[in-house]
């Protein structure tokens, strides 16, 4: 049995990778304490600011996510073959079967493993539903951050209503955030011990193995 | 009381002095400057009073009692000298009849001319049966008046978008003058109740500039909902530095600290109360220490209730169970742990069973 290395990941997807990583790591963890500031204190002129200092972080934050969304929607159409939209698109027969397959090895009915250099298409289809995601949680965040400006105010106003109702869903899809870094790690991991592919460490150096003769 | 009454309108002097001082305070609140004071005065003396026509629907006249205790206009100055108002069912004197006649001729008199202030809902379920004048539904009455109007003020959450009778689930299909009238143009004065202020600069700036004045996209003039309530608010400070009242009448709540733990919707609230205030005495209700409720946003009795809390519950579907949106989320993120956990030992299992055939492949 012999292995062969196949570049699959660029640079660019990969910066976009940990970045999202990161800001989605401190966007939650400074979101919650702006939900509920966990600290208090009764100190008085001590020059310490929590609060502005919390919300700080969190806006370097969402523009470093917001940053990443955009470098996502870039590779979506420019970027390589495996990084492609339609590469993840349940709309080809070979994509559509990959789907097919992957819900009978997930759900261990069998043990066919779809080997190919991109994600797989469930996978794929959960990636493209956070990037939409993503994409109201910016504009979420930008509605809030800039409510008097007359672009996020059109946009937000007719997306969201109003500030209350806009943070509300930023903090619901926050949840969605969470539960999807949940599932992913674990199935990343799962993965990574089922086939030996280098899954995991594709994401660092871009390569995977894969078998000679697919 | 009523000696002192008489003496204070038969002073030429305060009362002039009190008008030009009502024109200040409106000027001031309108962000106009100085220099156009004398404008705004001699739009307001002006010899052809704008005719105002007042409905009042679906509401509780919170917005005409909080108008009737303003100072700046005081409601006698607003009548006699500012506007003339036609009809308007809490302050005139006719009654029946006479009233229905005075609305109409002051309409047909003034078509095209009038300004038309609309106070409470317009409830158009049942073909609008739940609120009837002299046997006639509030959607007939706005349909045959709107039109007619130069230009309409919602005045009150409820004439803007519907208030709590348009609360889930709007039994009575409650609904602000901008979903029912088009073509005519429309200005919201939100608030439960709103500033006189406010009513008065939005007022002045009709009779001074001949038109309405700016507008957000909710329809509500720039000069007074511009802001968050959060971005002007004297307990700022607390909230930056991370001093907080947890609960009423603790160590925070009787310092002045921010009321943000204790659900001030300030953050999410667009209007100009830490600014302007209230009643003469300056206050506000920050000021005293209860948090912002978001009076002035469309949906508020749905969206910002819990009054309490920062955001509404949730209801989780399929389980009856309605919790905050993070004991929700916790609930959620548990059962994916448990399924990613039985997923795990299904796997772990089957390899068992299976042998090692797979691992040596
Ligand atoms: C995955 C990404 C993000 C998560 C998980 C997240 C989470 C949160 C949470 C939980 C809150 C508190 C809302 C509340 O419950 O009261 C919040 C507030 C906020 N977020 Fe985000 N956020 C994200 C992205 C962004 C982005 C991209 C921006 C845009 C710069 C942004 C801007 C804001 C603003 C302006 C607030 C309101 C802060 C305040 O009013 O004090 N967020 N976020
Ligand atoms: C240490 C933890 C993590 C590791 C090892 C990791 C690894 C990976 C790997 C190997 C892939 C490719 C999987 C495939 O081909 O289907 C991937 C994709 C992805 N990961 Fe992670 N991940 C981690 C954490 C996260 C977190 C916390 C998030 C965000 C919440 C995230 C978001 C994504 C997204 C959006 C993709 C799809 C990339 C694309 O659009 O092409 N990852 N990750
Ligand atoms: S009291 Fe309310 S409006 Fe004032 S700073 Fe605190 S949260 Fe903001």
């Amino acid at each position: 049995m012999s292995y062969e290395i196949k570049n699959v990941w660029s640079v660019l997807l990969r910066l976009f990778h940990w970045s999202l990583v990161l800001s989605i790591v401190t966007l939650v963890v400074t979101g919650l304490y702006i939900n509920t500031p966990w600290t208090n204190t009764t100190l008085e002129g001590s020059v310490s600011f929590p609060m502005a200092t919390m919300r700080y972080i969190h806006f370097l934050a969402g523009y470093l996510f917001a940053a990443a969304v955009m470098v996502r929607l870039f590779l979506y159409i420019f970027g390589n073959r495996q990084e492609r939209i339609f590469d993840i698109l349940p709309v080809t027969p070979r994509n559509f079967k990959s789907l097919t397959t992957t819900l009978g090895y997930y759900s261990y009915l069998s043990d066919k493993h779809d080997e190919r250099l991109g994600h797989n298409v469930l996978a794929g289809i959960v990636y493209i539903v956070t990037f939409v995601a993503a994409l109201f949680q910016l504009s979420s965040g930008f509605y809030m951050l800039y409510p008097e400006a007359a672009f996020w105010q059109g946009l937000g106003g007719s997306i969201f209503g109003t500030q209350q109702e806009g943070r509300f869903l930023h903090h619901l899809l926050m949840w969605y955030f969470i539960l999807f870094a949940f599932v992913h790690v674990y199935l990343v991991v799962w993965n990574d011990l089922k086939s030996p592919e280098g899954l995991v460490s594709s994401m660092f150096n871009g390569k995977k193995f894969k078998h000679k003769n697919v | 009381m009523q000696e002192q009454a008489s003496k204070i309108d038969m002073n030429p002097d305060i009362s002039r002095r009190g008008f030009i001082k009502s024109c200040t305070v409106a000027a001031a609140a309108l962000g106009l400057s100085e220099a156009m004071i004398p404008k705004l005065v001699e739009a307001a003396e002006s010899a052809q009073r704008p005719t105002v026509i007042w409905l009042h629907f679906q509401e509780c006249t919170g917005c005409t009692e909080s108008l009737l205790r303003g100072s700046h206009p005081d409601i006698g100055r607003l009548i006699l000298d500012i506007i003339s108002l036609d009809y308007h069912e809490t302050v005139m004197v006719p009654s029946g009849h006479q009233a229905e006649k005075s609305l109409h001729d002051s309409m047909e008199k003034n078509a095209g001319k009038f300004i038309l202030v609309v106070e409470g809902a317009i409830p158009t379920a049942d073909n609008g049966n739940f609120c009837k004048i002299s046997g006639r539904t509030a959607m007939d009455i706005l349909a045959e008046v709107a039109p007619k109007a130069a230009a309409i003020i919602a005045i009150g959450t409820c004439s803007s978008y519907g208030g709590i009778q348009a609360a889930d689930p709007n039994p009575t299909g409650a609904k602000g003058v901008r979903d029912l009238v088009s073509g005519v143009p429309i200005v919201n004065i939100p608030g439960c109740p709103p500033n006189p202020i406010t009513f008065l600069g939005t007022v002045l700036h009709f009779l001074t500039f001949k038109r309405l004045p700016n507008c957000d996209n909710l329809g509500r003039p720039l000069f007074a909902y511009g802001r968050r309530i959060h971005d002007h608010c004297e307990r700022r400070a607390h909230f930056d530095e991370g001093r907080f009242a947890e609960e009423f009448g603790d160590f925070g709540h009787k310092n002045g600290y921010c009321l943000y733990k204790v659900g001030c919707k300030g953050p999410e609230t667009f209007s100009n109360c830490p600014a302007a205030r209230f009643n003469d005495v300056d206050v506000w209700p920050v000021s005293v220490g209860h948090g912002c409720i978001g009076c002035t946003e469309p949906n508020f009795w749905d969206s910002m209730t819990p009054f309490y809390e920062r955001l509404p519950n949730v209801a989780i579907p399929g389980t009856g169970i309605i919790a905050d949106a993070d004991s929700a989320g916790m609930k959620i993120l548990g059962v994916a742990a448990a399924g990613a956990a039985i997923h795990a030992v299904v796997g772990i299992a089957k390899s068992k069973i299976k042998g090692k055939e797979k691992r040596e492949r």
